[in-house]
C-alpha cells in the first residue's frame, strides 16, 4: 500500500527531513506515527500526498511509484487518500452537509450522487442530526468527525490523519481514534499521526518512531515501549 | 470536466464577486477608468480620422483671380482651367456675386458695404474647381497657380497634412496609453483576486487534499475575473456614450461647422471592445494570481 525505500528529503534550506527511512505499510494496517516535533513527521506526509518530492528514493503508494507520476496526475493519487487535519479545516460558511459534499464536488459527483452518499457518510460518523448545522455550532469532536466524514465521503484506500486529536478533549480523542479503529476494521488503511501516548497505549496497533528524520523503532519490528504519563 | 463541476464552478464564480463585493467594486471603478481612457483616446482619433478623410476626398480648390483683372479676362482663364486634363468642374463666382453674398449673411448690417459694389469691390474673382483624380492634385493646383491672372490657389493639403501628423501622434499616444493601462487594469484584478485568493485559502488547501485539480481551482477565480471584467466594460460603454454625447453638444454648439463622428456608427464596436477587453483583462488577472499561488506549492499545508 505505501513503501518508502531509502527516501532522503533535504530542504533548499539546508534541513535535512528524512535521512534514508524504510517502511512498508500493508494495505488494511492501522499505523500510529510518533515522533517529536521537527523530527520529519509532516515531510512523511508531504512525501506521501506529493506534495513534495524526495531527493534520492522511491515512494510506492498503491503499487505506483510516485516518482514517475506526472504534476497532472497528481489529484488523481490523492483521490485515493483521504486526509483528516489537527485544525479540522472546515469551511464555516458552509453547512455540515456542504462541507462533506464540497469533496466529491471537487471530484465531479452529480447532485444525485452527493445527495445519497453525504447522509450515508454523516449517519457513519454519527452526525446525521447535524447535518444542517454550521461548524461552529458543534463541539471540537464533532467537528473532527465531519472533518473524517469529508475525508471519508470519495471512498479512498487509506486515511492519513495529521494529529486529528490535537485540537479536542481528551475524552473525545478517544471516540475520534475508535471512529478511525471502525474504518479501518471495514478496510481502509489509516496512518495517523499523533503525540498522544496515551491513545497509543490504549489501541494497541502497530507504532512508528521517527526521530531525527529516521525511522528508529517500529513495533511491526519491536515491541515500542511507551512511557506511561500517570 | 462533468457538466456538474461546470455548474458548481461557475456559481462558485459568481458567488466570489458577491463574497468580495467591495474588493470587486474597486475593481471595478479602475477598470472602468482604465477602459474610458482607452475609449477617449480611440475616439478622438477616429474623429480626426475622420475630418482628416473628409479633407482629402474634398478634391477642390479655391482659385482667386488677380484684384484688378476684369471679369471679362477672368472668364477667359476659366475656359484655359477646363481644358486641363484633370479638371472635372469648374464654377464661376464674380466678385460682385460674392459680396451680395456676403452681404446677404450679415443681414441689416451687410448694408455697409454697399458702398463697395461696383469698381471698389475689394473682393476677387473666384473660380471652385473640382479635379477628377486626386493623384494629380498637386500638379494640377500647381498648373493653374501658374496661369496668368491667378493670384492664389487654396487648397487644403496643409490642412490634410498638419491632420496626418496629429493622427499619428494621438496614434502613437493611444496605442501606448492603451498598453499601460491594460497591463495596469491586469495588474489590478490580480491583486483584488489575490485577495479572494488568500480569503479562500482554506477552500484551496480542502479542494487540493481531496483531489482538486489545478484546472478546477482555477476556474471559479478566473469566472470572477472575467464577470468584473465583463461587467467594467458594460458599463465603461454607457459612460463613454454618455460623454461623448455631451461632449459634441458643447462641441458643436461653439464650432457649429466641426462634423462629429455620429455616436451610433461606433458604439457596437466600442461596447464589444471594451466587454470583450474588460473578460480578456479579468480572465488574465484571475489566471495569473491562482496560477502563481498554485505553483507554489504547499497548497495542502500540513
Amino acid at each position: 500500500m505505501i513503501e518508502f525505500v531509502d527516501v532522503f528529503k533535504t530542504y533548499g534550506n539546508g534541513t535535512e527531513a528524512l535521512r534514508g527511512v524504510n517502511l512498508k505499510v500493508e494495505k488494511g494496517e492501522f499505523v500510529f506515527i510518533v515522533g517529536s516535533s521537527g523530527a520529519g513527521k509532516s515531510t512523511f506526509l508531504k512525501l506521501i500526498t506529493c506534495e513534495e518530492a524526495p531527493n534520492s528514493g522511491e515512494i510506492i503508494v498503491n503499487g505506483r511509484k510516485l516518482s514517475t507520476v506526472k504534476r497532472r496526475d497528481i489529484p488523481y493519487v490523492r483521490r485515493t487518500m483521504g486526509m483528516v487535519f489537527q485544525d479540522f479545516r472546515l469551511i464555516d460558511k458552509m453547512t455540515v452537509f456542504d462541507n462533506v459534499a464540497f469533496a466529491m464536488h471537487v471530484v465531479g459527483a452529480s447532485q444525485r450522487e452527493i445527495k445519497k452518499r453525504v447522509p450515508y457518510i454523516l449517519n457513519l460518523v454519527g452526525l446525521k442530526e447535524k447535518i444542517n448545522c454550521r461548524p461552529k455550532e458543534l463541539s471540537g469532536g464533532e467537528q473532527q468527525r465531519v472533518g473524517l466524514a469529508r475525508a471519508l465521503v470519495n471512498n479512498p484506500s487509506m486515511i492519513i490523519a495529521d494529529e486529528p486529536t490535537g485540537n479536542i478533549d481528551p475524552a473525545l480523542s478517544f471516540e475520534i481514534v475508535g471512529l478511525l479503529s471502525e474504518i479501518n476494521r471495514r478496510g481502509t488503511t489509516v496512518l495517523m499521526v499523533t503525540h498522544e501516548h496515551r491513545l497509543v497505549k490504549h489501541f494497541r496497533r502497530r507504532v512508528v518512531e521517527i526521530h531525527d528524520g529516521l525511522v528508529v523503532a517500529d513495533s511491526c519490528n519491536l515491541a515500542l515501549e511507551v512511557p506511561d504519563e500517570n | 470536466m462533468r457538466i456538474s463541476s461546470v455548474k458548481y464552478l461557475l456559481k462558485e464564480g459568481v458567488k466570489n464577486v458577491w463574497v468580495n463585493r467591495m474588493m470587486a467594486f474597486a475593481s471595478i471603478g479602475v477598470l472602468v477608468a482604465c477602459l474610458l481612457m482607452t475609449g477617449a483616446a480611440t475616439l478622438f482619433s477616429m474623429n480626426l480620422n475622420m475630418a482628416m478623410q473628409t479633407l482629402q476626398n474634398d478634391n477642390s480648390v479655391t482659385v482667386y483671380m488677380a484684384n484688378d483683372l476684369p471679369t471679362l479676362k477672368s472668364v477667359q482663364v476659366g475656359e484655359e482651367i477646363k481644358k486641363l486634363d484633370n479638371v472635372e468642374d469648374c464654377e464661376f463666382v464674380p466678385k460682385g456675386e460674392a459680396l451680395e453674398a456676403l452681404m446677404k449673411s450679415m443681414g441689416d448690417d451687410g448694408s455697409v458695404f454697399s458702398s463697395l459694389l461696383g469698381d471698389d469691390n475689394p473682393l476677387n474673382d473666384v473660380f471652385k474647381v473640382k479635379m477628377k483624380d486626386l493623384s494629380q492634385y498637386q500638379e494640377t493646383a500647381k498648373k493653374i497657380s501658374s496661369l496668368e491672372g491667378v493670384y492664389k490657389v487654396r487648397d487644403y493639403s496643409d490642412v490634410a497634412a498638419k491632420l496626418t501628423s496629429l493622427d499619428r501622434l494621438v496614434t502613437t499616444a493611444g496605442f501606448w496609453i492603451v498598453l499601460i493601462l491594460s497591463l495596469v487594469s491586469v495588474f489590478i484584478l490580480s491583486n483584488t483576486i489575490r485577495i479572494t485568493m488568500f480569503s479562500r485559502r482554506l477552500e484551496i488547501s480542502v479542494m487540493k487534499s481531496v483531489g482538486a485539480t489545478n484546472s478546477f481551482v482555477r476556474v471559479p477565480f478566473v469566472v470572477e475575473g472575467i464577470l468584473i471584467g465583463l461587467f467594467s466594460g458594460l458599463l465603461a460603454s454607457g459612460l463613454l456614450a454618455l460623454i461623448y454625447d455631451k461632449t459634441l453638444k458643447t462641441i458643436t454648439g461653439i464650432v457649429p461647422f466641426f462634423q462629429p463622428l455620429p455616436l451610433g456608427n461606433v458604439m457596437g464596436q466600442i461596447v464589444l471592445l471594451f466587454i470583450a477587453a474588460g473578460a480578456l483583462f479579468g480572465a488574465l488577472g484571475g489566471g495569473i494570481s491562482i496560477g502563481k499561488y498554485l505553483k507554489g506549492g504547499n497548497s495542502i499545508g500540513w
